[in-house]
């Protein structure tokens, strides 16, 4: 085994300059704007759905997707705050007032328009569209969360994954209710809960491994 | 576990038992340097980096010793501080104190090592001599034989190469220190060792032939 000393004098002589983080609040920002130029794309690429404006004026409408945005931009904020080593956890709790009211918002719409989905309610092609917008808004803003994220490594990576997650699966969910008319469905539910659980559950058992892979060798170099 | 780790900072900067003005002053200068000292760092600055490992080291082995028994343990947990605060050096913000990013990165670093410990422990036995004697019995029994008898024939060799095999063969010493030890000089040894090995030899094939 090296000895103390010596490894503090290896330190030292590789002390290059280094760049500081920028504060949370400007990374998270940096991250939702990304957020907003895919959003953006998506809407140039695949359109509105066209019933939005009707759709804006109805308060449940309008509160499940306001929820659903607060609590990616929340959960956003607090990723990037944990992952500092500086910064209380009790950060984690912020978004989870957003996060329960968009949560029951989406289980009282299912419990309500839950007979609405009729024999041609859905179809195959629409499904598969709103398949490809879950996965072009989900899988880049996963990978930048995971590349932006990458120095909780060796800290709280469970909890920063969790957070990051969130903040993609909320963000995912706002992109699905602005260009897809199935909603209040099974399958919205599916994939709101499913997509969050998921990720969830990824971050849980993957957590650490994923930051290995973001994160550069010398951030392990004793495990 | 929710601890505000502002507060951890606090309990870490004020480890005398009665905390005074004096103290608190002091620690409050300490952080403020220890700050600074990081700041120059990430600037590249090599001096003040090496200033400031060094200063936190003893600080870091005393909050290592809280988790820790094993004083290797300590160390490695020190040196496994040491590495992380090196790659998450840009994640230090000199606005903000230094002594809760450290205590922070440290205990976060402990509490890993624990559950490290905690799941080797888990699923892991260690080899005890026993457990060797048991598998292998042969290699215990026969290897104390040989050397028995080969520790008798090097009782009948001449001083200076009983002495020259002992320091530099069973002892496994180095020419250096063997001769510091002995008194006699580097050559002397190598040639005495040389004879040695070649009587030892004779007389193992002539105890070997019939």
């Amino acid at each position: 085994m090296i000895k103390t000393p010596d490894l503090i004098a290896s330190l030292a002589a590789n002390a290059t300059p280094v760049r500081r983080l920028r504060p949370p609040v400007m990374r998270a920002a940096c991250w939702l704007l990304l957020a907003a130029v895919v959003l953006t794309l998506l809407a140039v690429n695949q359109g509105i759905r066209p019933d939005l404006v009707r759709r804006l004026q109805e308060p449940a409408f309008v509160v499940c997707i306001a929820a659903s945005l607060l609590t990616g931009v929340l959960a956003a904020i607090v990723a990037f705050l944990v992952s500092l080593p500086d910064r209380s956890r009790l950060w984690l709790l912020l978004p989870i007032p957003a996060l329960i009211l968009w949560l029951s918002n989406i289980g009282y719409q299912c419990l309500t328009q839950w007979v609405a989905i009729g024999p041609d309610g859905m179809s195959f092609g629409e499904a598969a569209r709103c398949f490809a917008t879950l996965v072009l808004t989900s899988l880049p803003l996963s990978l930048a969360m995971l590349v932006m994220l990458r120095y909780a490594a060796p800290l709280r990576p469970i909890a920063a994954t969790f957070m990051g997650s969130l903040a993609v699966a909320a963000i995912t969910a706002t992109a699905l209710s602005l260009f897809h008319v199935i909603d209040a469905t099974a399958m919205v539910l599916m994939w709101n809960f499913g997509t969050a659980a998921l990720f969830v559950g990824l971050a849980g058992l993957f957590g650490r491994t994923m930051f290995r892979w973001a994160a550069p060798r010398t951030l392990y170099a004793r495990d | 576990m929710t601890h505000d780790s502002r507060s951890r900072g606090l309990s870490l900067r004020l480890v005398g038992k009665h905390e005074s003005g004096a103290h608190e002053t002091a620690s409050v200068a300490r952080d403020v340097d220890w700050s600074i000292l990081m700041a120059c760092a990430q600037e590249g600055d090599r001096t003040a980096y090496h200033r400031l490992l060094q200063e936190i080291t003893p600080y870091l082995r005393s909050l290592a010793a809280r988790w820790h028994r094993d004083p290797g343990d300590v160390e490695d947990s020190v040196q496994d501080v040491l590495l992380t605060i090196h790659s998450i050096r840009k994640t230090y913000d000199p606005a903000r104190p230094f002594a809760p990013w450290l205590v922070a990165i440290a205990n976060r670093r402990f509490i890993d090592r624990l559950r490290r410990q905690g799941r080797t422990r888990d699923r892991e036995i260690p080899l005890t001599t026993e457990h060797e004697t048991f598998s292998e019995p042969q290699a215990n029994l026969e290897v104390k034989q040989d050397r028995l008898e080969l520790e008798g024939m090097v009782n009948d060799l001449p001083p200076a190469q009983q002495n020259a095999v002992r320091l530099l063969k069973l002892k496994e010493m180095s020419l250096k220190e063997a001769a510091a030890l002995s008194g006699m000089s580097i050559s002397s040894l190598k040639v005495n060792v040389h004879r040695a090995l070649k009587s030892l030899r004779k007389m193992l094939v002539d105890r070997s032939e019939p």
